[in-house]
């Protein structure tokens, strides 16, 4: 739910930076006469990150020709061996093929390169990110979990391989790698918020007194997210949604005490109520939110 | 020695200055900064983990490290021993070793392990960057410059600085305040640091400092293991860390401290 709410708006993002995608990259162009000379200049690196930043930005945005541009210029730079430009390579075939069966020539070429080099973890995370679009989910987490068995302690790895044990309804797996991921990161509050969300998911799922220690838990994630990061709308709307008195109420006996977690709700309401009516006096473009967050969080409120 | 409330004056040529005291200086700055893009130039990376196992092998010790590190912030006391329980066997019985069939052998001679060589030779193009120029440098200094009289502080020292700030210059009554022209290079050679900062950045490789940490930390994604050691036995050490370790959850009690933080925040 909040997931979709959250990649909606990094589009809107991407759509606006891609449309300056012309302007930044005619500026480059201009200025790289320039920047060879000036070998020695310490930002060279961060002009590159940029534009792999644009890159992406344009595939987003369907704005194919520009990111072509911007991936001449990173293989101009790197190489078309460098491994991260290999991936981007294949990124942009994947993004312009025109049916599944291109897909699958992609899907042949990364198996080529893998079997040249093994630890090529750019492809090989491409090569699971494809296997994931061509809905070969199973596939996709066997080859993950290959991955990590060889680079324990990649974080981007292990959310990945959270959200494909998630679609595949398998929660209590997916609340595993989520807690691997934290204990790599441990401070990340928006993965704390996503582990209280799984955690809740897969409550609802149970019945009785395990669903109640399931629930605790997944208040302490939400509580923790919000501890991290202050009025983070998301944690407290987990944080509502999990101590909704219709469920406390139900318990019989819970290690935080009643009292506390209906406190704990009444605050996660008036924290949303606040942000809610503080988003709706702003003008529509200061405001931190999409409109569709809000709704939800209204959703939320009404129905609670 | 000097007289004491007599001032000493000694004449100096105004051509000391230009042809020694500010050569001395460029000369020192100018190979501080060849030595920072020669050293950027030689560096190699290191080298990447070659196959999938020896990944597994460099990693799998690092995040046994993250587990006894951040446990406390995340896991509660199931998952905790439940991952335990798993790295520390998987460590005794050489699980996650790359193979795992040379457990407890005497590790191989570096000298014919080329991985092992290849990052000693690279500490060794590190210090022969350090080593050559001073010494050309030095000797360099010595037959030009040596036995010149070339600054007076503007501050009396004591008798102690005598050495440090006339090397060079045998005479025994000279005051301490006459700098010569060798000891004028060695206050260039540890004194340009913050110049160096300055004109090519703080992470420079100019710094001997920085060439003697670099080998302390590695950079994320490195070989945790120096070569020559024995994955074995630091996996071994590593298990028994966790078996020491004393788990507690700051998730305890967090309902309350959530309310009490967002509770005085609206009082």
């Amino acid at each position: 739910m909040a997931a979709s709410l959250i990649r909606g708006s990094n589009l809107k993002t991407a759509f606006h930076r891609s449309q300056q995608a012309s302007v930044l990259l005619g500026q480059q162009s201009s200025g790289r006469s320039l920047s060879q000379l000036s070998i020695l200049s310490r930002e060279g690196s961060d002009d590159f990150d940029a534009l792999e930043k644009l890159f992406f930005s344009c595939i987003q945005s369907t704005d194919d020709e520009s990111a072509l541009l911007c991936l001449e210029r990173l293989t101009r730079r790197f190489g078309s061996s460098n491994e991260r430009v290999m991936a981007l390579r294949g990124l942009y075939d994947e993004a312009t093929a025109e049916s599944a069966a291109s897909l699958e020539l992609s899907l042949k070429r990364y198996d080529d390169i893998l079997s040249h080099d093994p630890v090529n973890l750019p492809i090989l995370k491409r090569r699971i990110a494809l296997l994931r679009s061509l809905s070969k989910t199973s596939d996709a987490i066997s080859s993950l979990l290959q991955v990590l068995n060889a680079t324990p302690t990649d974080v981007e790895a292990w959310c990945e391989l959270a959200e494909l044990y998630q679609s595949q309804g398998m929660s209590p797996q997916a609340v595993f790698s989520l807690e691997e991921a934290l204990l790599i990161v441990p401070y990340a509050w928006n993965v704390h918020a996503r582990l209280g969300e799984i955690i809740y998911i897969y409550a609802r799922s149970l019945d009785g007194e395990a669903m109640f220690k399931q629930l605790q838990l997944s208040i302490r994630h939400f509580c923790r997210s919000v501890e991290l990061c202050d009025d983070y709308l998301r944690g407290f709307y987990g944080l509502a949604l999990a101590t909704s008195p219709s469920l406390v109420n139900e318990a019989s006996e819970l290690a935080a005490g009643k009292e506390t977690l209906l406190s704990l709700h009444a605050l996660a309401r008036r924290k949303l109520e606040q942000t809610l009516s503080a988003e709706n006096s702003r003008q529509a473009h200061l405001r931190q939110y999409d409109e569709s967050e809000l709704s939800m969080v209204e959703n939320l409120l009404s129905g609670l | 020695m000097a007289l004491q409330g007599l001032e000493q004056t000694i004449l100096r040529d105004p051509a000391l200055f230009y042809w020694i005291l500010i050569p001395i200086t460029v000369v020192m700055i100018l190979t501080g900064m060849l030595r920072h893009y020669a050293t950027v130039l030689m560096n190699t990376p290191p080298k990447p983990a070659s196959t999938l196992a020896e990944s597994r092998e460099r990693l799998t010790l690092l995040r046994a490290v993250n587990l006894r590190n951040h446990a406390s912030a995340v896991l509660s006391k199931e998952s905790f021993e439940m991952r335990k329980n798993y790295l520390v066997t998987g460590f005794q019985n050489g699980a996650f070793l790359k193979d795992p069939n040379n457990r407890g052998q005497p590790p191989a001679n570096p000298m014919t392990d080329p991985a092992a060589m290849e990052g000693m030779m690279g500490m060794m193009k590190g210090n022969m960057m350090m080593m050559i120029p001073q010494t050309l440098i030095m000797s360099w200094i010595n037959a030009f410059f040596s036995g010149f009289v070339i600054l007076k502080l503007p501050f009396p020292l004591t008798i102690r600085f005598k050495s440090m700030l006339q090397s060079g210059v045998m005479t025994r009554d000279l005051d301490v305040r006459w700098v010569s022209s060798l000891s004028w290079y060695f206050l260039n050679l540890f004194g340009l640091q913050g110049v160096f900062g300055f004109i090519l950045g703080s992470d420079n490789a100019a710094n001997h400092m920085a060439q003697q940490m670099g080998p302390m930390n590695p950079a994320a994604g490195a070989n945790p293991f120096q070569p020559g050691q024995d994955p074995h036995k630091m996996y071994l050490n590593e298990a028994e860390n966790l078996e020491v370790f004393e788990h507690f959850c700051i998730l305890d009690g967090i309902e309350e401290r959530v309310l009490r933080k967002y509770g005085a925040g609206e009082a």
